[in-house]
């Protein structure tokens, strides 16, 4: 054992600090989770242990059911939406006779250079009932006010655009490099073949992306589920638009109840390790086809 | 080959141990020289009576520091021969909450260090840090003030017989009305005197203007339960969350039948505009005369004068209106300047001081006022009965035509209602009961079904609480 | 004939709907630059927010005056460097030895890494708070830097990368007697350039944006970053900041990245690798 490792004490030196990184900050912090996620532990005295009483709490918590389904509606409308979107913009700028396609890429990334935060508080102000700009375009075309961030129906909306509009860029950069990647003889030996541009898109473009797309989707799984920034800033009535992440969040550090928090947090792990490994799975059979 | 592999080994922990040494000792390093210099000045301090040692004191405050900073840097220039080379730093937080959270999670991280020298806070805030003992206990000290200050000014500070902070404000809830309005319609301000004619005024505003006027505004966020409910029409109403023994009683309370039912009747009536306060959308509306009144704390005075001014004039202030069936105007808001409890509390007799003469030092105390007026900045009325008195406090006020709203705000702390019993648990318990009014705002459930949501939710979590005597 | 006429309206309509899409890009920034100009005096209710009728720099004085901008700033800019130099270090190195060495456990370990991605360390907030204030780094910038140094997804994107350099060189370079720090620092590094100036974009931004650990780990106004510093503006309850003065905050938090990222692109214009992987 020791032979080996002095032999190739170079390469295990050089991977050495993420490991020693993730042991410190990663592990034991989701190992201890799981330890005071059974205690009731609020934050100044000493822990005491509960066994499952939070769960059994946040079973019948309706606030943790309501922002568990938040952060569900944020994840699939963001998965479909940004997918899309950046599949969507990546072909228009893959396009061959454009112009000015420095300027068009630029501008496009712009929305993902903005902090969250930041742009949330601009959303905020746009989307306000009574004096936001995008209420006003909606009186204009004859439509009428829409209770943005003030009902319960509609108050996901901006959070949902936010979280489009900042992350779509990003997304599009990937796609638009896997694009790149893929020859143009073969669309032109399609073309000769007769196939219009939508067959070739589906029988070309995204066969060839197929690595990049699921590499998108886990990663816009794992963000969606730690949604913080774009709900915080864009606070809807109750908790109608608050997402699961940001609901421990306050449980732990707002209310200090460092117990119930980390049993959310648990709940989330587990949650992000199932969708994970379905989503693994359901590639190797992909893959097989 | 043995001394290159012992070479790369020691390099590389060496290079991760600067890394994480410079981490660690970045902190430590500047608390290590702060605590030589109170070492040597600690030393120095002992020789010389009640000198106190060189740094900078921090206060964690709410609104803009700018403002009271002028009044600290004033009194420590005057005061240099008990602390020559002390600083005083206020950081600002977002609300007396944040401030709590912060020094909570600071008190957790251990960094003691770090922990301010003292904190303002409001009542349900000052109740949660004293469970911690994270307050110092000031009843000795404020002892022999008491009969001086304005009647029950330590009352919500004081938890099983200790107060644990000292009086900063006493600021009643009121009644601030828009007099052009009132008087374009023809109706008299005088039947808001009870909130039946607080309602019928409404109504009238409502058909006269053609629905273009609103008696008031609505909060569609946390600020609904904050200023109508536990500071307003809860305590006027004589409401109870939790009884004796803890338990949660709200949702078959009379009183919050009452209270919340009126908020109800006016809502529904359309005699409420929904709109977030203190946001630009509401304060366009005031300006345009679209709101005739705010039923709130006397803070709101800071507000209007800052972002209305195209109002100015036109705005009076009176009581609160009452509940005929219990007769009290509105409860006092009361703020507090709390000590931290931090090891040997070195500041603790300075700030004692500091707060001494801000409540009853006149001169030092009117000249601020003045720069405040000037800067169109906020500043409470001063809770010292000696203070009171001096005409200063009388003088008439522009921005209410003539009438003085100094002398207005101190008339109407009289025959005030007894604000809501304070636990613990209070701080989860407004999150929860904040959740449901504000689903009730959207129009997602009627204020029958939220006040049972609050009932069943606050059993669900909370269960039971600790009523502290 | 046929064909020049529908490739004219294919380019026409791909034309448009870019131009739509960029509008909607730059809107948002544009506008909160406009009010950020505007006196408070001014309405901001609707279509009036548009119109900027007399221009001003007030607000950002005003903004000066309430925050400690330039305190907060070099705390901003300070973990952000500090951030991106450690993270492009480290991660290349990492990426290096699983791209060019041959170790026990190497394809294991590499999976390893990549598994690491799906499990957020936001989960473990509240042991994380406590093992930093252990470490003595809450209030600290360190808290910042320390525990990225090296991230599953930079270690990725390098490896990818790294693969790519032809094994030629690496071992010409052994020839030659180099040793292996040696051949990271004068063949790798120059090699990957265009890697690590997309890397250092993604890393500097994500560092610049960074808002949750921030709140979490620094508890003085003094430690803020500006991030921090401009989210609390209109949050206060006694605060009664106007919303221009707000908007110039968040205006200057903005708009120094965007400079940055305007000339990054330039300097990346060489490489390929249009695509950058988040940090």
């Amino acid at each position: 054992m020791l032979q080996i490792l002095r032999k190739n004490k170079i390469p295990y030196l050089f991977i050495l600090p993420f490991f020693l990184l993730f042991f410190m900050f990663q592990l034991i912090p989701t190992v201890w989770t799981f330890y005071i996620s059974l205690t009731n532990w609020k934050g100044i005295s000493a822990p005491e242990f509960c066994g499952f009483e939070n769960y059994k709490k946040l079973f019948i918590d309706n606030m943790f059911w309501a922002a568990l389904e938040n952060t569900v509606v944020y994840w699939i409308s963001g998965l479909i939406i940004i997918m899309f979107l950046a599949v969507a913009i990546a072909s228009l700028l893959n396009y061959g006779h454009l112009k000015g396609s420095t300027i068009f890429k630029t501008v496009t990334f712009l929305p993902n250079i903005c902090a969250a935060i930041a742009m949330g508080l601009i959303f905020r102000m746009l989307f306000d009932e009574n004096a936001g700009l995008i209420n006003e375009v909606l009186k204009a075309m004859g439509i009428g006010k829409v209770p943005w961030l003030t009902s319960t129906t509609f108050s996901k909306i901006p959070v949902i655009i936010l979280n489009v509009w900042r992350n779509t860029p990003w997304f599009t950069m990937i796609i638009f490099s896997g694009l790149l990647n893929i020859p143009r003889d073969y669309y032109e030996a399609a073309t000769v073949d007769g196939a219009n541009m939508w067959k070739q898109f589906c029988c070309i473009t995204l066969p060839s992306l197929g690595n990049i797309l699921f590499f998108c989707s886990i990663t816009l799984t794992v963000d969606s589920w730690k949604l913080f920034n774009e709900s915080y800033i864009l606070p809807g009535p109750g908790t109608s638009n608050t997402s699961l992440f940001q609901y421990m969040y306050e449980s732990g550090f707002n209310i200090f109840n460092m117990g119930y928090a980390s049993a959310i947090g648990v709940i989330l792990i587990l949650i992000l390790a199932g969708i994970s490994v379905v989503q693994l799975i359901a590639r190797r059979k992909q893959e097989k086809i | 080959m043995r001394k290159k592999m012992i070479a790369a080994l020691l390099t590389g922990t060496m290079v991760l141990s600067t890394l994480a040494g410079c981490g660690g000792s970045n902190a430590p390093k500047e608390e290590k020289a702060q605590e030589t210099k109170k070492a040597e000045a600690g030393t120095e301090a002992a020789s010389k009576e009640a000198v106190y040692p060189s740094g900078t004191i921090t206060i964690y405050g709410t609104g803009q520091p700018q403002y009271l900073q002028e009044y600290f840097d004033a009194w420590l220039e005057r005061h240099k021969d008990i602390a020559p080379d002390v600083k005083i730093s206020i950081v600002q937080t977002e609300g007396h909450a944040k401030s709590r959270e912060k020094i909570t999670m600071t008190a957790l991280s251990g960094a003691v260090d770090d922990l301010p020298d003292a904190t303002y806070l409001d009542p349900v805030n000052i109740m949660e840090l004293s469970q911690g003992g994270l307050l110092k206990d000031e009843t000795e000290f404020l002892q022999p003030y008491l009969k001086d200050l304005v009647d029950g000014a330590a009352n919500d500070a004081t938890v099983n017989g200790h107060t644990y902070g000292l009086p900063e404000s006493v600021r009643p809830n009121v009644l601030f009305y828009n007099k052009e309005i009132f008087d374009k319609y023809g109706i008299d301000p005088a039947m808001m005197s009870t909130f039946d004619g607080y309602m019928e005024a409404g109504k009238l505003l409502k058909e006269k203007s053609n629905g273009t006027v609103y008696l008031s505004y609505i909060s569609p966020g946390s600020k609904t339960w904050r200023y109508w409910g536990r500071r307003g029409l809860m305590p006027q109403a004589n409401a109870k969350i939790w009884d004796e023994s803890g338990n949660v009683v709200i949702g078959q309370d009379e009183g919050t039948k009452l209270a919340l039912g009126t908020l109800d009747t006016m809502y529904q009536q359309g005699l409420l505009l929904k709109s977030e306060i203190m946001e630009p959308a509401l304060y366009d509306a005031i300006n345009n005369g679209q709101v005739a009144t705010f039923y709130i704390g006397a803070f709101w005075d800071e507000f209007l004068r800052k972002n209305c001014q195209a109002t100015s004039g036109k705005w009076r202030v009176m009581a609160s209106p009452e509940f005929e069936s219990v007769g009290k105007a509105g409860a006092p808001v009361s703020s507090y300047f709390c000590i931290v409890n931090k090891g040997d509390n070195v500041y603790a007799g300075l700030l004692e001081q500091l707060w001494h003469d801000f409540q009853f030092d006149s001169e030092s105390r009117n000249t601020w006022v003045k720069s405040m007026e000037k800067q169109n900045a906020p500043y409470a009325n001063p809770i010292s009965l000696k203070l009171l008195q001096d005409d200063f406090w009388k003088a008439p006020s522009d921005y209410y035509g003539g009438q003085s709203f100094r002398e207005m705000e101190g008339k109407c702390l009289e025959n005030g209602a007894a604000n809501l019993i304070i636990t613990p648990q209070d701080a989860e318990a407004d999150e929860i009961i904040s959740a449901e009014l504000e689903t009730y705002v959207a129009g997602n459930q009627t204020m029958e079904q939220a006040i049972a949501n609050m009932d069943k939710n606050l059993k669900a979590k909370i269960g039971q609480a600790k009523i502290m005597k | 004939m046929v064909y020049r006429r529908k490739q004219t309206t294919v380019s026409f309509l791909i034309h448009t709907v870019l131009i739509i899409i960029s509008f909607l890009c730059i809107m948002p920034i544009l506008w909160m630059c406009l009010i950020s100009l505007k006196p408070s005096s001014e309405t901001l209710s609707g279509i009036h927010s548009i119109w900027v009728s007399d221009p001003t720099f007030e607000n950002y004085r005003r903004l000066f005056e309430t925050i400690p901008v330039l305190q907060n700033a070099f705390n901003s800019i300070f973990t952000t460097i500090m951030g991106t130099v450690t993270s492009l270090f480290f991660c290349s190195l990492a990426g290096f030895a699983f791209a060019k060495y041959k170790f026990p456990g190497r394809d294991f370990l590499f999976y390893f890494v990549i598994a690491t991605m799906l499990v957020p360390p936001e989960t473990g907030a509240v042991p994380l708070f406590v093992i930093m204030k252990k470490l003595n780094l809450i209030n600290s910038l360190w808290s910042l830097v320390i525990p990225r140094i090296a991230t599953a997804v930079g270690i990725f994107y390098m490896h990818q990368y790294i693969c790519d350099v032809p094994d030629e060189l690496v071992e010409a370079a052994k020839i030659d007697g180099c040793k292996d720090f040696m051949i990271f620092i004068k063949i790798i590094l120059p090699v990957i350039k265009p890697a690590l100036a997309s890397w250092a974009a993604v890393t500097l931004i994500a560092r610049w944006n960074d808002f949750f650990w921030p709140v979490l780990y620094l508890r003085k106004q003094v430690k803020y970053t500006l991030m921090v510093t401009i989210s609390l503006l209109p949050v206060s309850e006694g605060l009664s900041t106007p919303w221009p003065v707000i908007l110039s905050g968040t205006t200057l938090v903005i708009i120094p990245i965007v400079v940055l990222y305007l000339l990054l692109q330039t300097l990346q214009k060489a490489g390929a690798m249009a695509g950058a992987v988040k940090g």
